[in-house]
């Protein structure tokens, strides 16, 4: 547990770089009574079970109820958690997702600050198909930071391959893909770059389509300065899968690598199958696979051009936008024909 | 809202004497005729969530009136999980130690059908007419060693990576999972264990603890048992009757 914290202290590149970090004292603790209250709406029971994540408390925060694990990511788990303050105040629906570090990085500031920073850049995403962060908060008892959110209930999209191995119809395809890449689009458009796209970080909830999980992401040139940049020269982190070469080779994070991991996303909705075979992209690309590529069988021939620009091993070739890439999408195929994609 | 379970359940983890943390869950639920342990693996990253994960979202399945579809969904669930865990992972540069995984085995029971599922050592044993039956093959290299080398027990046993496992929820991009179905005659007594708990105790020991009728009185003679012992890993029980 201890072997990651060197690395943890070297998450900034620079000396330069590390002033720019904000960091936050830890306030006393305050009351730390948890409030009482009754939950309004009936969430499926808890069964009994029992499970070690190091001392987590049950209420955070005093008021936040942690009710359930939902999923786990590099640095932290998101659970699903009773917001007791909304409760007692009538809410109908006080459920929330609240996202923590693990406790291996609780002690670092480093890495608190990049939660921070997780949170700065969706709170600075207003779109309907971006999660929605609440508040960042930290814990004075247990000293961890956290971040509270909207609770998203339905599919995530690896679970939805799970259930459709064949992959989507056009029609329930293109009602995924368009709204995904519309916020995408416009993250980009907002100087946010979101850094690891993939099925596990887009929920089909039942408002509609969410991107979520902007821990790997970060705030283009000039956007939200004073904010801690995550370096990826110090730490790269990525989802093998779905990472476009430049990253795995350690270059800077860019939009043009976002448009190759949602591109492996909607090739592998609309057949069921991963456009390279689930390989790292530098050993497809070692292997030559982008010459064995066909269209996947749900996606009208009209798309193909573009998605295949997006799928691009070379980030010099992959000279299509998100914003581009929904426009080809969306585009009907009459006037499809009239559309030309910039070489 | 749930309807009286003919079946009674006492379930209890420990880390053990010398690990800092429990890896292990359990679920422990009669009302849906569901019970699980999984043990996680990963050493110092993640094996603790793993393992709660696949508790957590089996815990949430559905409870639907159809034995078959229940059986569907639990596989389901941990085929998403074995991919969650696998391929859906942010990997950090220079860490090839950041892998996620847990074994498991649940209980599905319902009238008297019964189902077995599993993945890794965690085993399921029965107690039936005095005689203790292991229903459960581990995915274990030991286990691998006996079946395909025709090595016997106790070579296998003192094999280095005797228990490495050959299957585990998020190990490898397809996940196989062992299921067996069985008829359930009254008076049968299940028990889920991680090999914390078993490594430590003979099937002697076993069968005495099920043989008693209150499931919490047996297990805490297991636990008794296998806390005598050196209990170097965490251990988990969950006893299971009628």
């Amino acid at each position: 547990m201890t072997e990651f914290m060197p690395l943890i202290d070297d998450l900034l590149v620079t000396e330069e770089e590390a002033n720019n970090l904000t960091y936050f004292a830890f306030a006393k603790p305050l009351n730390g009574k948890p409030l009482n209250g009754k939950p309004h709406k009936a969430e499926p029971a808890l069964a009994p079970t029992k499970a070690s994540v190091g001392v987590l408390p049950d209420v955070l925060a005093g008021r936040y109820r942690i009710e359930r694990l939902l999923g786990a990511g590099g640095m932290g788990a998101v659970y699903r958690a009773r917001d007791l303050l909304s409760e007692q105040f009538g809410d109908p629906d006080p459920y929330i997702a609240l996202k923590i570090l693990s406790e291996e990085f609780a002690e670092s500031p480093d890495a608190s600050a990049l939660l921070y920073s997780e949170f700065a850049l969706t709170r600075r995403l207003r779109h309907d198909n971006v999660l929605r962060p609440h508040t960042f908060e930290v814990d004075t008892d247990c000293q961890r930071a956290f971040i509270t959110m909207e609770l998203m209930r339905g599919l995530t999209l690896d679970k939805l391959l799970c259930e459709r191995p064949l992959g989507l119809p056009w029609k329930e395809l293109r009602d995924i893909a368009l709204p995904l890449l519309d916020a995408l689009a416009y993250a980009h458009a907002r100087g946010v770059l979101h850094g690891d796209i993939k099925p596990s970080n887009v929920m089909l909830s039942e408002e509609g389509v969410r991107l979520f999980d902007f821990g790997l992401g970060q705030a283009g040139e000039g956007i939200l300065p004073g904010l801690p940049h995550l370096s990826r020269n110090r730490f790269n982190a990525w989802t093998p899968g779905y990472a476009a070469p430049e990253l795995l080779e350690g270059q800077t994070l860019s939009a043009s690598a976002d448009v190759y991991g949602v591109a492996c996303v909607i090739y592998e909705l609309a057949g069921g199958k991963h456009p390279f075979r689930r390989l790292p992209s530098t050993e497809a690309r070692a292997g030559y696979l982008d010459r064995e590529l066909h269209p996947p069988k749900n996606l009208p021939k009209h798309c193909w051009p573009a998605l295949h620009k997006a799928l691009a091993f070379d980030a010099a070739d992959r000279t299509i936008t998100a914003a581009q890439l929904r426009d080809a999408m969306g585009a009907t195929s009459s006037w499809l024909q009239r559309l030309r994609l910039r070489a | 809202m749930l309807v009286a379970s003919p079946w009674r359940s006492a379930a209890r983890t420990d880390p053990g004497k010398v690990r800092a943390r429990n890896e292990d869950a359990f679920l422990d639920c009669p009302q849906q005729g569901l019970w699980v342990v999984a043990d996680g693996m990963g050493g110092h990253q993640g094996g603790d969530i793993a393992s709660q994960l696949i508790v957590a979202s089996l815990a949430e399945l559905p409870v639907q009136d159809d034995f078959d579809e229940r059986l569907k969904g639990i596989r389901q669930c941990l085929h998403w999980l074995n991919r969650r865990l696998g391929q859906e992972l942010t990997v950090t540069a220079g860490r090839h130690d950041s892998i996620m995984g847990s074994t498991v085995v649940a209980l599905l029971v319902e009238g008297n059908r019964a189902a077995c599922i599993w993945a890794g050592d965690s085993r399921c044993y029965l107690w039936r007419d005095q005689r203790l039956y292991q229903l459960s093959k581990d995915h274990s290299l030991q286990q691998q060693l006996i079946d395909e080398q025709n090595m016997s027990v106790e070579d296998a046993r003192a094999h280095p990576a005797a228990h490495a496992l050959t299957r585990a929820v998020g190990a490898a991009e397809q996940l196989t999972l062992d299921v067996l179905e069985l008829e359930v005659y009254p008076g049968d007594a299940f028990l889920l264990c991680s090999d914390g708990l078993y490594q430590g105790l003979s099937s002697d020991a076993l069968g005495n603890a099920l043989s008693l009728t209150a499931p919490h009185v047996a297990l805490e003679r297991l636990f008794d048992g296998a806390l005598r012992g050196s209990a170097r890993d965490n251990l988990t029980a969950v006893v299971i009757r009628q």
